[in-house]
């Protein structure tokens, strides 16, 4: 019964000078649903995505039925039946379900005219699978745009399925999905494996895996650790195997008990359309990981706290209720937030260090503006954050990835914040510029800056911060400190365990 | 029962992305019609579909592009090199084969110059704004070279047919119908449907996919064969040739797809649209002409009001989001 089998083996992919995968194993048989996991920066993401075609391995073989493949495109993966549901990133807003989902494989008649009635209908019997489980009865020609996210994904497995996938590959599929949609679509996932499909699922919640995998393949470090059927496996186990043994070194002093300094901060039920109901307390002085898989809302936290997306809730800054809805109104109340992405978000490439530095500052340099002292003051910050450059008037795009970053930060500190925001500051930056940036930090901690720090590098949160709010779907499962601030308790926390 | 289907298709019609166009032009026939006295007559009607029969076609070229994701400024100059293309291959005493050849080399020369519009965008991912603004100055440049004064002209019977009614409909209308009906094909065809994704999302269709370039690559060609079939009408209506002579139908090209609820985003909107916002044009500027407004306003104060049709739903928009802030 045994048709359809793709193992890869020794899979390796590297970034520049970062290795992703290390040593990459899976194998997938017809009819069993294979989970793969690990901790952010496993490696299970670029794994998933050299088997569907995205990214081509460094090195490493794949074998389909036990004979080698190269995957040149997605397209190439899914022509030999390797679909993958994306999350929501193939959807075309503007046009309908039934447009989508045979978007690019669509039924051509006589005279290249395509069978919409015949698309149509086939896209309603698709759409009756997941019948009662939406809030609105899905017709096949409404425009996506007009869907809910877990509509959407309705929509984006759907379409995978009109491929006739012998091999299903669910990343994240049921993030967006509510209990009654995942609990569909682990029927219809029952139902297909025993029809001969072979299906992988990636899940950050424990509870699904559990139900819903045969065997569980754990990465840790860009290598596979372990393979092992899911009944011979406790929660435990599992998570022991997702974490390297031993603790993390701190990078950063423990500071003196903070629970008695002056509040600063008070979030009080929290909402947006990620965030659920977070509330929590930061005070003068206290740097504060947020931790966690991605994309549980730690970014939308910070650009919430930034008044640059919509929430509800209310914020308190030295026990005074603030309104807090435009960026503007935020750096007003001293608060800073440090973008991940800094070539988007963060700099303006082409022009200098020095206007780069200066911009969000120029107000306090008057009409008009002084700018001898304000560049004395941008030499000053160059120098506190070691910036490696030809000179002030380098454009931005000549530094080095860590020294770019280093001027995201040293724009916002040329305002004296109070509260700094940083979203995963760290994230492609060497190891040197690391050490520096972590001094730095601990220095403003100690002027009494207050830092909520998103980082998806676990070792980095638990080498220095004082405290790690773990956020899981959006809600915080769990408040590390003290004795708890140690690996398996994040990781579990990660996980939505509560081991 | 003859309720019901009434109420379905105008639920159907409420639904069309053309519909504050279709209102628009019904409000500009009211106008129009209560100024210029014989605006029903068959005269007025055919005189106003003739003047701006070229336009149509360029337009449509243009939604196409648009939809697709990307502009063309260039059409006007193609429109050009082609009039003068045309006239200097004939004369006015051209066999019926030399006529043959002279639309031959126009409808090349059109097509070739969307496809070099369409290589460098789509292929060396070239700007479409700055791409087809310089190639503007190339085809215009061609046409100056081949015609550099005014003049020239083309036969009779090749200038006939645009003056007939073939089974007593008026030559422009069957144009029209044409225009309409191989959109209605292209739409129910895989080029359809992919256009509208790549101008919609390319990096979703590119997934699912869709051959995102080459989608690109012809949405210039056919734009570039429409603007060469738009000089041919051209020609045909007036007889002569002049290297400037398109360059102003650009913008009225870009404005009547816009006027037609297309979206300058893109993935959006359609050609039927724009052959309402062709006549919505035609209309205003008519309605001005009929209005006394002097001479030397009419061109302020057709761009104003085009300002202000474009202008309408952001400005709605606005002012119901400031409501509700």
């Amino acid at each position: 019964m045994n048709k359809v089998s793709l193992s890869a083996q020794h899979l390796v992919k590297h970034y520049g000078g970062v290795v992703a995968l290390a040593d990459g194993n899976l194998e997938v048989h017809a009819g069993e649903v294979m989970t793969l996991v690990g901790a952010n920066g496993s490696g299970k993401s670029t794994l998933g995505k050299i088997v569907t075609g995205v990214v081509a391995p460094d090195g490493g073989r794949l074998l389909l039925n036990d004979r080698e493949v190269v995957f040149r495109s997605p397209q190439a993966a899914r022509a030999l039946g390797i679909v993958a549901v994306y999350q929501e990133l193939s959807l075309v807003p503007r046009m309908t379900i039934a447009e989508n989902i045979w978007l690019g494989h669509e039924w051509q008649g006589t005279g290249a005219v395509l069978r919409d009635a015949e698309m149509r209908k086939r896209t309603e019997e698709m759409l009756a699978l997941f019948e009662g489980t939406t809030h609105n009865h899905l017709d096949p020609d409404l425009p996506i745009a007009s869907l809910s996210p877990g509509e959407k994904q309705i929509v984006e497995i759907l379409k995978a399925l009109s491929w006739q996938p012998s091999i299903l590959f669910l990343d994240e599929a049921t993030a967006s999905l509510d209990s009654r949609q995942v609990n569909r679509l682990f029927e219809l996932i029952n139902e297909w494996k025993n029809q001969g499909m072979a299906i992988v699922f990636i899940s950050h919640r424990l509870d699904e895996i559990y139900r819903i995998a045969d065997r569980v393949t754990v990465l840790r470090n860009g290598r596979t650790v372990a393979t092992a059927p899911i009944n011979e496996l406790s929660q435990q186990e599992l998570i022991n195997l997702m974490i390297e043994g031993g603790v993390a070194t701190r990078t950063n002093g423990k500071r003196p008990e903070t629970s008695q300094a002056e509040e600063i901060l008070r979030v009080e039920s929290l909402s947006t359309t990620t965030l659920r109901n977070v509330s929590f307390v930061l005070r003068r002085g206290e740097l504060v990981g947020l931790g966690g898989l991605q994309g549980q809302g730690q970014t939308e936290l910070l650009l919430a706290l930034f008044g640059a997306i919509p929430y509800s809730g209310r914020i308190f800054l030295h026990g005074q209720p603030v309104s807090i809805h435009r960026p503007q109104e935020a750096m007003r109340h001293q608060i800073a937030y440090v973008p991940g992405e800094r070539n988007t978000a963060g700099l303006l490439p082409i022009q200098s260090i020095l206007d780069n530095l200066l911009l969000p500052s120029w107000k306090q340099y008057g009409f008009p503006l002084r700018v001898r002292q304000a560049q004395e003051d941008a030499a000053g910050i160059a120098n506190v954050l070691k910036l490696v450059m030809a000179g002030l008037d380098a454009p931005v795009n000549t530094l080095s990835g860590g020294n770019a970053q280093k001027v995201v930060l040293g724009k916002w500190l040329l305002r004296r914040p109070k509260i700094l925001l940083l979203d995963d500051p760290t994230k492609g930056v060497d190891v040197g510029t690391k050490s520096e940036f972590y001094k730095l930090l601990s220095e403003l901690r100690a002027e009494g800056t207050s830092i909520l720090f998103y980082s998806t590098d676990d070792e980095e949160l638990l080498g220095l911060c004082d405290r790690v709010m773990v956020l899981h779907d959006g809600k915080i499962t769990a408040d590390l400190s003290g004795e708890r601030l140690v690996h398996s308790e994040l990781v579990a926390a990660s996980m939505g365990s509560s081991v | 029962m003859k309720a019901a289907l009434n109420s379905g298709l105008l639920r159907r019609l409420g639904r069309q992305y053309f519909l504050f166009s279709l209102l628009l032009l019904i409000l500009g026939v009211i106008i129009n019609a209560s100024l210029q006295q014989n605006f029903f007559k068959p005269i007025a009607l055919v005189g106003l579909l003739r003047t701006y029969l070229p336009l149509v076609l360029l337009a449509a070229g243009q939604t196409i592009v648009i939809i697709g994701g990307g502009i063309d400024l260039s059409v006007g100059a193609i429109v050009s090199m082609v009039n003068v293309i045309l006239v200097t291959r004939m004369g006015a005493d051209a066999t019926q084969s030399q006529v043959l050849t002279a639309l031959a080399l126009g409808l090349l020369a059109g097509t070739l110059a969307g496809a070099l519009n369409g290589a460098c965008i789509a292929f060396l991912r070239f700007q479409p704004l700055v791409t087809t603004f310089a190639t503007t100055s190339i085809f215009a440049g061609i046409a100056v070279w081949i015609l550099p004064r005014p003049g020239g002209s083309v036969p009779d019977f090749f200038m006939q047919p645009y003056r007939s009614a073939p089974l007593g409909i008026t030559f422009p209308l069957w144009i029209i119908l044409g225009v309409a009906l191989l959109w209605w094909y292209l739409r129910s065809t895989r080029f359809g449907r992919y256009l509208y994704a790549t101008g919609g999302d390319p990096y979703a269709a590119y997934m699912s996919a869709v051959p995102v370039e080459w989608i690109k690559f012809f949405s210039y060609v056919i734009s570039g064969l429409m603007a060469a079939l738009s000089g041919t009408l051209l020609t045909m209506s007036i007889g002569t040739g002049s290297a400037l002579i398109g360059l102003d139908m650009t913008m009225p090209s870009i404005v009547s797809v816009v006027l037609g609820g297309t979206a300058l985003s893109g993935g959006a909107g359609g050609v039927i649209g724009t052959l309402l916002g062709v006549f919505i044009l035609a209309i205003i500027r008519n309605i001005i002409s009929f209005a006394n407004v002097p001479s030397w306003w009419q061109t302020l104060v057709n761009g104003l009001v085009v300002m202000l049709i474009l202008a309408g739903p952001g400005l709605w928009a606005l002012i119901r989001g400031r409501r509700e802030a």
